[in-house]
């Protein structure tokens, strides 16, 4: 194999310099000629019937261009469940959905006259809990659910559950009565919040002679948003047409239709007007997007000899009002929620469950952080009764190739045991640590942990690309993967002049426009690098056989004797025999020429996994697999716990880009040690978020973080582009846990409950004085 | 009420006539056009919206537009030098102190701010100075190796 010459090296991004000098255009900062400004009346109310809106003094005022309420925009969307509406039907379901909208000539006006909406409603019990949500005798958030259009993977249970994952493996009753320890542990994750830099905006015209639908947003997955917007406006799809700006951040919060249904229900009303429709923070707050509380009730059984002989899962998603994806993140986070261990007698069950709370949906993680927070305190746990060592007691049981998973695959390329071995020696595992040298703080307490996680990407799903090459020699990739910050745009260039032996710095990816560029999945799952990866890399190979066609009656030579190497194309046995790649083009097409590649790919092997069993021989592309460490110290007067190092290493296939890879590895635990220590969305008995502000919501800042060192394992893929598997979502996900452990350690009793905030681990400390458990 | 102000907005003196409750931030996107500096919370509580103010770093989206005549302003339009990057912009480039860039106008803004008052920073002095700004993306690991670099590279030209 040749010598890779772009791919696997450190070059700068693609973006960077249009975002430095500020040149570069998101979403929130997108103007259109003659626009009006949208304003949204979201609902104070928990729960309740809508008895009467009166709109009339909003219409009246001065500036006003349209009003609208659900009335005037009928329509449902979802995902997996259509359940949403554009704007309230009748009830509406927690505080922040959308019940009315206006567009005036300015944002003041709008403001202003969006106050003169009034309406009136009937209180009805509303949810908080999960648990409290799916008992059987719960009132009905959705009272027609059951007419509800579903795809066929969703299998809902009673109640309020809008979907019921189930894992049946073995028998778990004999494997307990196998165990000589049986340990059962209930934890929770508290809702936490996305908070990309960028709020949520979007902008939405509709062409009064064609009915045409434009929507500029910064979505995740325009396709998959144009699928979901075309259904529920019952349009064909050509009738649609997504164009992304930059987007500022998004770590899942920006999939699905958020802002979209409003600015169209708008837009249809504003006689072919542009509307924007901009979220301030606070709104992004309440009424975008959260990630799913969860309760997790996890019971194992374990010999003395340290196999796991059972485990048995109920895991409680607090889905909030709507189901968006919370069917497919309960069944793609309960499904290897029990561990990257050997098991042979599993049960889990996953309940997505309404509840009138904000909308909990895709986070950079999905579904793997909720499961790993208890199952790997657990696994600490269980190897302290045992008086094994946690990383010996993991190494004893996690997947390595050729095993074959509790969910029926066999599993190859793991590089998990080259992880744990990493982050441990990173942290100097097994070196007890006394104090902290120099702190004013005197008796920290200094602990070690740590954990591990494997994460599936969703599977099957699609990719196309298409890559144009000019006469100057240049390339343009048409790829449908969103630069979201993760760095696709660069690694996409990488491969593309890779393939086609060009600079890097004269291959650009093209803008995002549903209308031009090929069809992709989603930017989701940790699935770009991989199938966009595949397809660019497919797209480059067909052009540069075009282009070796071109150039072989150039170079009087047959098509098989042709290489590329430089920007040039030439002789194989006469390398000094060479035409510029632009030249080629140029003499067979003109100066404005170009030679189009393109390719698809998909996954092809992937199975649905069995409504029954949980099972499939083939439930992902690929598999990710992490394991972190951190060193904490312990403050035990206070419960301040202060994080002194983590380590994260990721098992990433190949490193298209390594500085890229460090980077996405170091932001997720950023996330992941914000979520650990300090996130909380505080939602009181009533369903209100009470801090909704970067004031009261607290984001890590740079005097929050440790030392942090990333570490890239490169276990190859033997399908992935290069070897390549996927980085950007388990930056965070085992984060919370390998704390938890360190935090254990240091202190000898364990919190159960996220954030790890001082009061709860002064709690538990207060506990263990006591002498109860905690 | 609409009001007359002068100022001098990335170098040029610039007339402006604007309502004095209108917001920095607002009057530099909305009204003319710069949309470089970008809004992530309009509370002052982010740090994305920082611009140079008489040379201090502000939160624009906390200053009204009637308090500004006779300003001197930058944004991040105005950090280039000629049309080189400045060197805090180009070590935000090369370090890959860049992911999704939303908070980077601010963070560049405030690390000029911090070079401009203290050449030598410390870390520490680095992860102080930019503390109020806050990064999604980053873990600011990158970061704060920017802003060493930049220190380095302005030290050298002196």
């Amino acid at each position: 194999m040749e010598p890779l010459t772009v791919v696997g090296k450190p070059v700068t991004r693609v973006d960077a310099d249009e975002k430095v000098t500020g040149e570069a255009v998101y979403g929130y900062d997108l103007v259109l000629p003659n626009m009006v400004y949208g304003k949204i009346l979201f609902s104070p109310k928990a729960h309740a019937k809508i008895k009467r809106i009166n709109i009339d003094r909003a219409r009246q005022y001065p500036g006003v261009v349209a009003v609208v309420t659900g009335k005037d925009a009928p329509w449902i969307h979802g995902e997996s469940i259509r359940d949403k509406p554009f704007l309230a039907q009748d009830k509406v379901r927690y505080i922040g959905e959308p019940v009315a909208a206006l567009a005036a000539v300015d944002e003041d006006t709008a403001e202003a006259a969006v106050r003169l909406i009034e309406v009136e409603y009937e209180d009805l019990p509303a949810y908080t809990s999960p648990e409290d949500a799916a008992r059987p005798d719960a009132a009905a958030i959705h009272e027609n659910f059951a007419s509800y259009r579903k795809m066929p993977f969703v299998t809902p249970g009673i109640g309020n559950v809008c979907e019921h994952f189930k894992l049946r493996t073995g028998d778990v009753e004999h494997g307990f009565r196998e165990a000589d320890i049986v340990l059962e542990e209930r934890y929770s994750v508290p809702i936490i919040q996305h908070a990309a830099m960028e709020p949520h905006s979007a902008h939405a015209q509709v062409d009064p002679a064609t009915g045409r639908v434009t929507i500029w947003v910064a979505n995740d997955a325009p396709f998959r948003a144009l699928h979901e917007i075309t259904e529920a406006l019952d349009l064909p799809k050509e009738k649609v047409r997504f164009i992304n700006p930059l987007q500022g951040g998004g770590f899942g919060s920006k999939g699905g239709l958020k802002v979209e249904p409003v600015a169209v229900a708008l837009a249809y009303k504003t006689n072919g007007r542009p509307v924007r429709v901009k979220f301030n923070r606070e709104e992004t707050f309440i009424s975008t997007l959260t990630r799913h509380g969860a309760i997790v009730h996890v019971k194992s059984g374990v010999k003395k000899n340290g196999a796991i002989t059972a485990r048995e899962m109920t895991i409680y998603w607090n889905g909030g009002a709507y189901a968006e994806k919370s069917p497919t993140v309960c069944i793609r986070g309960s499904l290897p929620a029990p561990g990257p261990y050997r098991i042979p007698n599993v049960k889990v069950d996953g309940y997505a469950v309404y509840t009138n709370l904000p909308v909990a949906g895709s986070f950079r993680g999905y579904g793997i952080p909720q499961g790993a927070w208890a199952v790997e305190q657990h696994t600490d746990e269980l190897a302290r009764r045992l008086g094994m060592d946690p990383l010996a007691f993991r190494m004893q049981n996690v997947f390595a190739d050729g095993d074959t998973s509790y969910w029926g695959e066999e599993l190859h390329s793991v590089g998990l045991k080259e992880t744990l071995q990493k982050a441990a020696d990173a942290i100097e595992w097994g070196k007890k640590v006394d104090g902290v040298p120099g702190s004013r703080v005197k008796g920290l307490k200094v602990g070690k942990g740590l954990a591990c996680i494997q994460k599936p990407t969703r599977s099957p799903t699609t990719s196309s690309a298409g890559v144009i090459v000019n006469a100057k020699g240049e390339a343009s990739v048409l790829a449908g993967t969103v630069e979201i910050g993760q760095g696709c745009n660069t690694i996409l260039c990488q491969i593309a002049a890779e393939e086609l032996k060009m600079p890097f710095d004269k291959v650009r990816t093209a803008p995002l426009d549903t209308d031009v560029i090929p069809y992709d999945a989603s930017t989701t799952s940790s699935r770009s690098t991989y199938h966009m990866g595949n397809a660019v890399k497919g797209a480059a190979i067909d052009a540069r056989e075009k282009l070796a066609e071109l150039a072989a009656p150039m170079l009087e030579a047959k098509k098989d004797e042709i290489a590329f190497a430089d920007g040039k194309i030439f002789l194989k046995h006469q390398p000094e025999m060479a035409l510029p790649i632009g030249e080629v083009v140029r003499r067979k097409l003109g100066a404005e020429g170009t030679v189009r590649g393109d390719a698809s790919y998909t996954y092809e092997l992937a199975k649905d996994l069995d409504l029954e069993t949980g099972h499939s021989d083939n439930a992902s592309a690929f598999y990710m697999y992490a394991t972190q460490a951190a060193v904490i110290a312990v403050d035990e007067e206070t419960g301040r716990a202060r994080l002194l190092k983590m380590a994260a290493a990721h098992d990433v296939g190949k490193a298209i880009n390594p500085i890229n890879c460090a980077a996405q590895i170091e932001g997720g635990l950023a996330m992941g040690i914000g979520s650990a220590l300090h996130e909380h969305l505080v939602i009181d008995q009533n369903g209100k978020v009470r801090n909704p502000s970067f004031l009261d919501y607290h984001l890590v800042t740079a005097l929050d973080l440790p030392e942090m060192v990333p570490i890239i394992v490169e276990c190859p893929e033997p399908e992935g582009p290069y070897g390549a598997k996927g980085l950007g979502e388990p930056g965070l996900a085992p984060t919370p846990a390998a704390i938890g452990n360190a935090v254990a350690d240091a202190i000898g009793t364990r919190v159960h409950d996220l954030p790890l905030s001082p009061e709860r681990i002064f709690w538990v400390i207060q506990q263990k004085k006591k002498g109860k458990a905690a | 009420m609409k009001k007359k102000i002068q100022v001098t907005l990335n170098g040029k003196k610039t007339d402006l006539e604007v309502p004095s409750h209108r917001l920095l931030l607002d009057l530099l996107r909305d009204e003319i056009g710069l949309t470089g500096t970008k809004e992530g919370c309009g509370t002052g509580d982010c740090g994305a919206c920082t611009v140079l103010l008489n040379g201090k770093p502000v939160n624009s989206c906390l200053i009204f537009s009637g308090e500004l005549d006779g300003a001197d302003i930058v944004t991040i339009e105005g950090l280039k030098i000629g049309p080189e990057l400045h060197p805090v912009q180009r070590a935000f480039v090369q370090d890959g102190g860049v992911q999704c860039g939303y908070c980077t106008s601010g963070m560049l803004m405030m690390s000029k701010a911090l070079l401009d008052e203290n050449p030598d920073p410390s870390e520490d002095d680095i992860r102080f100075a930019i503390s109020g700004n806050l990064c999604r993306c980053t873990g600011y690991a990158k970061i704060v190796k920017a802003v060493q670099d930049a220190a380095r590279e302005l030290r050298a030209r002196r």
